[in-house]
């Protein structure tokens, strides 16, 4: 029995967007991070999403869809290469290679990450209003 | 008895455009679950419920047939993509759609509370209660 509407789906969405936000965190975290187990400056990571088929018993027409992460993936792009013979992580020739963070980007994605998890919960918020109003049927 | 009270057309109108208002909260929790999910087509209760429920209560026979009669979900097809990915949402016309789903959802449960408050009062006679 599914008595809130739509609380499953939701519940993805808000469980991607949440990864989203971790991601972004973690890359705003290692903007400057010049070194990394597998050498090198840290790589900017990417979210995917992908749908996912929620099944109804018994239900004709079309499939409800809800929305799981895909994968996380490296974005392979050279970072910028900054002049600092000082840093311990400098090459031969003075330049050190930054991580290919863009702060603006990050933050871009970060506010469109956390008014799509806005959005879910305000359908959660929703249809628990329904469900209440449901129960009140007949009183 | 009682059947008929039941039977009556706009208790059993209600009833069917409840079940339309709740499987209408699941599409817009896809739909904007989906916001950003490239290639993502916009699902509604398919039209056609509408067209049956109309028909059947112009012919009258919405009380024989109202199991039959069951909404269904389909792809929105008057949703156009404006965006390169192919989404067809707009998050705004989707957060609108639940806010008016819920009030029609909300009016739905008060008719059929009044329906069932007259059939108490005609029981009981008893006008405190209902």
């Amino acid at each position: 029995m599914n008595l809130i509407p739509g609380l499953e789906i939701t519940g993805g969405a808000l469980n991607a967007q949440k990864t989203r936000l971790d991601i972004v965190a973690q890359n705003i975290a290692n903007a400057q991070t010049t070194r990394t187990p597998n050498g090198g400056p840290y790589q900017r990571q990417i979210v995917s999403f992908e749908t996912e088929l929620i099944r109804q018993e018994g239900v004709p027409g079309s499939a409800l869809q809800g929305v799981k992460v895909a994968n996380v993936t490296t974005d392979r792009s050279p970072g910028q290469q900054v002049y600092n013979p000082q840093h311990p992580d400098a090459g031969p020739d003075g330049l050190v290679t930054m991580p290919n963070v863009n702060l603006s980007y990050e933050m871009v994605d970060l506010i469109t990450a956390s008014r799509a998890y806005e959005a879910n919960l305000a359908v959660a918020k929703n249809g628990r209003q329904m469900a209440l109003k449901t129960l009140q049927i007949g009183k | 008895m009682i059947d008929p009270i039941f039977q009556s057309d706009t208790y059993l109108l209600a009833r069917k455009l409840l079940d339309a208002t709740v499987m209408r909260q699941d599409a817009i929790a896809s739909n904007i679950a989906n916001a950003e999910t490239p290639g993502y087509h916009r699902l509604d209760v398919a039209a056609d419920f509408a067209q049956q429920l109309k028909a059947q209560m112009a012919s009258g026979d919405l009380a024989a047939n109202s199991d039959r009669l069951q909404p269904h979900l389909a792809e929105d097809p008057n949703a156009r993509s404006m965006r390169p990915d192919g989404n067809s949402v707009e998050i705004e016309r989707e957060l609108l759609a639940m806010n008016q789903n819920a009030v029609q959802h909300e009016f739905l449960t008060d008719i059929i509370s009044g329906n069932l408050k007259q059939l108490r009062m005609a029981i009981t006679g008893n006008t405190a209660n209902a």
